[in-house]
């Protein structure tokens, strides 16, 4: 393209062009979906494996390991991906703004958590899982809807039942037994984050 | 009936403009790929949408590679519609 003037019809033409260029809808790859989906499918399964083995529930601590790991490896990708990109649509930043408005309240839900087994020796880290349960799918739902993507609004159903299901059992006062629980829990982690992820790049790869 | 802007009336601004109309932030290669034009044409004709205030070039780093990050502002989405408007009218759309 060199610098020249236009007459009226090739400049309508030319913006024409140039909307068409940059219009197609780009979903991104998933693997920050399948690094989050697979994080979470290991340490759930490593929870769940060393729970049953020791009954010790100082286990439960190894659930940080999925923020602490998933964050900045997030971080990391997605600056990656938009350097590979070269451009940032409408829809890119709000999505990563729901996102980040998901992350960074899981951090105050767990200082709030902290602080009620800290200092009054109350034991409330089951409203993490069910937060997590809700809002996680909730989010997943909203991306689904922004993208036009059906693979993320069917795992985020499929991940909001579940946590429903987490809501009631805890409002109900039934114990979320390992041995149910966790199972339906990596399968949370599956529906929502592993098989969209999948779907995702298989997209992207034919796009290119 | 009303002149269109002259800044906008020429082939790679207005690329460059149109893309811009449509991401929230482009960099300089994408922009290269898109408008399929040279580094020194294209650099010479940000320069002047920068100028004129239309768009905002932000310069830094991206890993160990130097980036480009360009948007458009108010000024320029303003100067823009104004300009498709005038052209409507020229083509009696």
């Amino acid at each position: 393209m060199e610098e020249r003037k236009l007459t009226e019809k090739e400049s309508l033409e030319l913006i024409t062009s140039m909307i068409a260029r940059t219009k197609a809808r780009y979903l991104g790859s998933g693997n920050i979906l399948l690094m989050w989906g697979y994080l979470g499918v290991i340490v759930s399964a490593l929870v769940w494996i060393l729970l049953v083995t020791t009954r010790q529930n100082i286990w439960n601590g190894l659930w940080f390991a999925i923020p602490l790991i998933g964050m900045p490896l997030t971080m990391i990708m997605a600056r990656r991906e938009h350097r590979e990109r070269g451009a940032l649509t409408y829809s890119d930043k709000i999505t990563s703004r729901l996102w980040t408005i998901f992350s960074l309240s899981e951090i105050v839900l767990a200082i709030i958590c902290l602080g009620f087994a800290v200092l009054g020796g109350i034991n409330c880290w089951a409203a993490m899982l069910v937060y997590s349960l809700l809002l996680a799918p909730g989010t997943e739902i909203a991306q689904g809807l922004i993208v036009r993507e059906k693979s993320l609004t069917a795992g985020g159903t499929i991940g909001l039942a579940i946590g429903f299901l987490t809501l009631c059992c805890t409002m109900g006062g039934i114990p979320l037994g390992a041995n149910w629980f966790m199972p339906l829990f990596i399968f949370a982690f599956v529906a929502m984050m592993i098989i969209p992820g999948h779907i995702l790049n298989n997209k992207a790869k034919h796009q290119k | 009936m009303k002149e269109l802007n002259p800044l906008l009336h020429s082939q790679l601004r207005l690329a460059v403009m149109s893309i811009l109309m449509n991401v929230e932030e482009a960099d300089f290669v994408y922009l290269k790929e898109k408008t399929e034009s040279t580094a020194g044409n294209l650099s010479v004709q940000l320069d002047k949408l920068a100028s004129a205030g239309y768009i905002s070039v932000e310069k830094g780093m991206s890993g160990k590679r130097p980036r480009t990050a360009c948007s458009i502002t108010e000024l320029g989405r303003t100067a823009f519609e104004e300009y498709v408007d005038s052209l409507r009218s020229y083509l009696n759309l």
